[in-house]
């Protein structure tokens, strides 16, 4: 009826101990004090910012020229482009550095659609929301960064 | 003395195994879900390694870049290991093996720029269950341990430190102040930048969203409480966080399933076998036969929270 009960020394009593006091420790200092990089024990900072009442709100997207001559979205997810939308979004500045980094996003997608007109050009484009007193204003499109895939 | 003895009972708490040996095999089964459905890219990833910026952990333990096939050795490592320790087989072994490798390849998974925080229970669990040991009698353990209930304890805290560590980051990232956060824009800013979710109806009133902004976080800051909960508050604060992942998830797309599923760290699973058993019996006589007298037995009908 379980009333057995299995001991438990007194070394594996201490260092469960310790481990529980490191642990909190670790992760209390991560949220403290630390960034992302010290994941697992970083801070829990998803959706952890306060944007401003005047905020512009930017959605990443990435737009392709196909040889048939249609420009079309190439969606930003695993199963599509091979590489999600925030894992572009964190490389903005060394893409517009250097947009042959576009490359995995046209090698990601040509590679899921290959019945699709082969890629020639792509462009790094956000849409751009801008806040008015906490209520949605204007979007507009502003293009990042553009590359020519090699012929 | 008294008070370093009371922490470390409420730390321990001595529970039956049952719940340990279960709770393996419904975590253990949802690490192969997860590493299908939520981190499930390192392996297209790998194909970029010009994108790859190891995290602290990575570079402290010098581990190798991501490459294809190192993260396909994982993806095979975790699923066999997986299968092995929700059958509580060589739980410990085979759990240190997966807790690694889980952590490696989670790790990998965040190492392209965006990092997550939905798995800090789940990797948590991994890195514990493995030092309950083997469980004599698996699901049908009628034996109970300090062991089990560390275990037990440090998921729990994991879970309730998910929100509670996003309440005080909320707090540093608004310059140290309490109201930064739940005065902002940050719910606009969410359903605009997830357009699909049924956030779209909430966008007409900023208002509104304060208030959920307000009751989200104190939610949160005040998360750590449900460790003390007993028996029905406890049941209630459960059905209260998720109905908000369900919220998240129908308004938002944002989804915590690995923090969500961690829950089950708190319910008296031990009592999963025994109504089973009474359930096949009831059948069987139903049926016309009679039950075996030893499975209508009530073996594990502890009150809801059995701990010391």
């Amino acid at each position: 009826m379980g009333e057995r009960v299995r001991a438990i020394s007194p070394a594996s009593f201490a260092w469960r101990i310790a481990a529980s006091v490191l642990g909190i420790g670790l992760l209390l200092n991560g949220s403290l004090r630390m960034s992302d990089d010290a994941w697992p024990f970083g801070p829990q900072s998803q959706y952890a910012f306060s944007p401003a009442s005047d905020a512009t709100i930017v959605i990443t997207r990435v737009e392709g020229l196909l040889a048939d001559g249609r420009r079309i979205d190439l969606p930003l997810r695993v199963e599509t482009a091979g590489i999600s939308r925030a894992e572009i979004e964190a490389r903005i500045p060394e893409i517009t550095t250097d947009p042959s980094l576009l490359r995995s996003v046209a090698d990601g997608w040509t590679s899921r659609h290959p019945a699709e007109p082969p890629l020639l050009r792509i462009w790094l484009v956000q849409d751009q929301t801008q806040l008015v007193a906490g209520g949605v204003g204007r979007t507009r499109a502003v293009e990042l960064a553009t590359w020519g895939l090699p012929a | 003395m008294r008070t370093l003895r009371s922490v470390a009972s409420w730390l321990m708490p001595v529970v039956p195994e049952s719940r340990v040996a279960i709770l393996r095999t419904v975590l253990y089964l949802i690490v192969i879900i997860d590493i299908h459905l939520f981190v499930r890219d390192p392996i297209p990833l790998s194909r970029n390694p010009e994108l790859y910026r190891p995290l602290l952990m990575e570079r402290l333990f010098h581990l190798p870049p991501p490459s294809v096939p190192l993260t396909i050795m994982l993806y095979l490592i975790l699923v066999a290991g997986c299968l092995l320790v929700a059958a509580n087989v060589l739980p410990r072994l085979a759990g240190w093996v997966v807790a690694v490798a889980f952590t490696w390849w989670t790790a990998i998974g965040m190492s392209y720029g965006k990092v997550d925080h939905d798995h800090l229970a789940l990797v948590v669990a991994l890195w514990v269950l493995p030092t309950v040991g083997v469980i004599a009698d698996r699901w049908r353990s009628v034996e109970r341990s300090a062991q089990a209930g560390w275990a037990l304890k440090c998921i729990q805290i994991s879970v309730v430190f998910t929100y509670f560590l996003s309440a005080l980051t909320k707090i540093r990232s608004g310059g140290w102040s309490i109201t930064s956060w739940p005065e902002s824009s940050i719910l606009l800013w969410a359903i605009i930048r997830r357009p699909h979710g049924l956030g779209q109806f909430l966008l007409p009133y900023p208002e509104l969203l304060h208030v959920m902004q307000w009751l989200s976080f104190t939610a949160e800051l005040t998360a750590v409480i449900v460790l003390w909960l007993r028996g029905r508050a406890l049941l209630a604060a459960a059905v209260f966080w998720m109905g908000f992942h369900v919220f998240t998830l129908a308004f938002l797309y944002i989804h915590f399933a690995p923090t969500a599923i961690c829950w089950l760290a708190f319910a008296p699973l031990e009592r999963l076998g025994p109504w089973l058993r009474r359930i096949k019996a009831g059948r069987r006589q139903r049926t016309g036969r009679r039950a075996p007298r030893h499975a209508v037995a009530v073996l594990g009908d502890h009150p809801i929270d059995s701990s010391g």
